[in-house]
């Protein structure tokens, strides 16, 4: 797997910061977000130095029952050529539904969310990741989300959901740690034992985010600072293989320079210690 | 070292687009239809509880599926009120609440732009907002925004930028 490193989302309104943070390895974008004729200058100079560019896309809804839409694919290939990617993402979700196998109109939920944990869900989604796959001229990673509900009468346990996933399709998988927390506290799945049953070895690269507990509730808001308890499931991970790249996530109430750069930090150390244990 | 080495004959084995060497040409494979029936089903009976609030299927946990919903509808609020600043802005405080009213039974068909023209309609609609001031002004929003297309959709536009594109150096 190829190693990435530290790295962090790029969005606009933290485009300058990002540039002058020291070791920022690499970046990740909104594939929706940025049009491949006309990237941002700020995005152009990183890749001019050499910093890596992955496009991460949000609305493919690869979990979703019907086939991927042809034109989404596309774009998303076009960004990855024009980033020269070395991998696009997605995530394991759906984020739309009706339309002409349900009599209903289309509806779009405008957010991630879960794909029950089924046979049928499974060969559903191994068939898209596999016509994804065809269309993409570069690996595929595929995301964990976080999620506030759960299906009834699911058949599957996360992680072997994920690792049929995984044998079926060759899919690298993009593993959030701040999800892992959120389905800890609002599902009650410990993130110990999923990622026991994780199959790491298709590990793309994993994600960091902050986020806030209300009424019992995680919100996995990417507007909030990395809390301890994230930063203990990446450790976690990090005793149990070495990530090929670590990257923070900061959707909204962005931070300065100082606090992005102490979250970066904080993530850097994470790993030097479970590189130390394992030296130990 | 990672603690759990790559099997040297492991499923991971990339061609073009990361597929498994041993999978199957991909493209429609009629098996998952009924599959892709059942999931189609389930999916939209649980979104369209969530975003049009329909009854709640069967087995969910009610209190989670409000707590869901009112997230999607907040992130939908928000998401207008960035592509369609001028909506708050001649909405004032009243937006979100005038939005929350609007999308409680309007599930997004389509995009963000789409969706604040259709918030904006569906206001004018009712005579709002009370003020005629701001009434006229959301009206020549509107017919400002649904005289402008997306850049991509005109082909003058899209031959000029491709030509400049294919001119410019770097």
């Amino acid at each position: 797997m190829q190693h990435l490193g530290t790295g962090i989302g790029w969005r606009p309104e933290i485009a300058d910061a990002i540039a002058e943070l020291p070791g920022v390895d690499w970046v990740e974008v909104v594939a929706e977000n940025i049009c491949p004729g006309h990237l941002p200058d700020a995005l152009r100079e990183l890749r001019a130095r050499g910093t890596t560019v992955i496009p991460h896309g949000v609305s493919l809804g690869l979990g979703g029952a019907d086939r991927p839409d042809t034109g989404r694919l596309t774009a998303l290939a076009e960004r990855a050529t024009a980033l020269d990617a070395p991998l696009v993402s997605e995530h394991i979700a759906f984020v739309r539904a009706g339309g002409p196998l349900t009599a209903s109109p289309r509806m779009e939920a405008g957010h991630l969310l879960p794909v029950p944990r089924t046979r049928d869900a499974l060969d559903v989604l191994c068939e898209n990741v596999r016509i994804a796959q065809d269309a993409l001229p570069v690996p595929l990673a595929l995301e964990n989300i976080a999620a506030l509900i759960n299906w009834p009468g699911e058949e599957l346990t996360e992680a072997r959901f994920l690792t049929e996933l995984v044998e079926r399709t060759g899919v690298r998988l993009l593993i959030d740690v701040a999800n892992l927390h959120t389905n800890h506290v609002n599902r009650g799945e410990d993130p110990a034992v999923a990622l026991d049953g994780l199959p790491l070895e298709a590990l793309a690269y994993v994600h960091v985010a902050g986020g806030v507990e209300r009424d019992g509730v995680w919100h996995d808001s990417h507007a909030h600072p990395v809390t301890r308890p994230v930063l203990d499931v990446l450790a976690a991970l990090c005793a149990r293989t070495t990530p090929p790249g670590v990257l923070l996530e900061r959707d909204e109430d962005f931070p300065g320079y100082g606090e992005l750069a102490g979250e970066l930090d904080a993530i850097r150390r994470v790993r030097k210690e479970a590189c130390r244990a394992e030296a130990a | 070292m990672p603690k759990r080495p790559e099997p040297e004959t492991g499923p991971v084995a990339p061609a073009r687009g990361g597929r498994a060497a041993a999978a199957p040409p991909g493209g429609a494979d009629p098996t998952t239809d009924a599959a892709r029936q059942r999931l189609a089903l389930a999916q939209t009976a649980l979104l369209s509880a969530l975003l049009a609030g329909t009854p709640d299927p069967e087995g969910f946990d009610r209190a989670r599926l409000r707590v869901q919903s009112r997230a999607l509808t907040a992130k939908r609020a928000d998401v207008v009120a960035k592509v369609a600043p001028e909506l708050p802005g001649i909405l004032g405080p009243a937006y979100r609440e005038a939005f929350l009213g609007y999308a409680r039974h309007r599930p997004m068909g389509g995009g963000y732009r789409q969706d604040a023209m259709g918030f904006a309609a569906y206001l004018l609609d009712r005579g709002r907002p009370e003020d005629p001031a701001a009434r006229r002004e959301l009206r020549r929003w509107r017919r400002e925004r649904a005289r402008r297309r997306p850049a991509s959709a005109r082909p003058l536009a899209r031959l000029v930028r491709a030509l400049r594109q294919a001119l410019l150096p770097g």
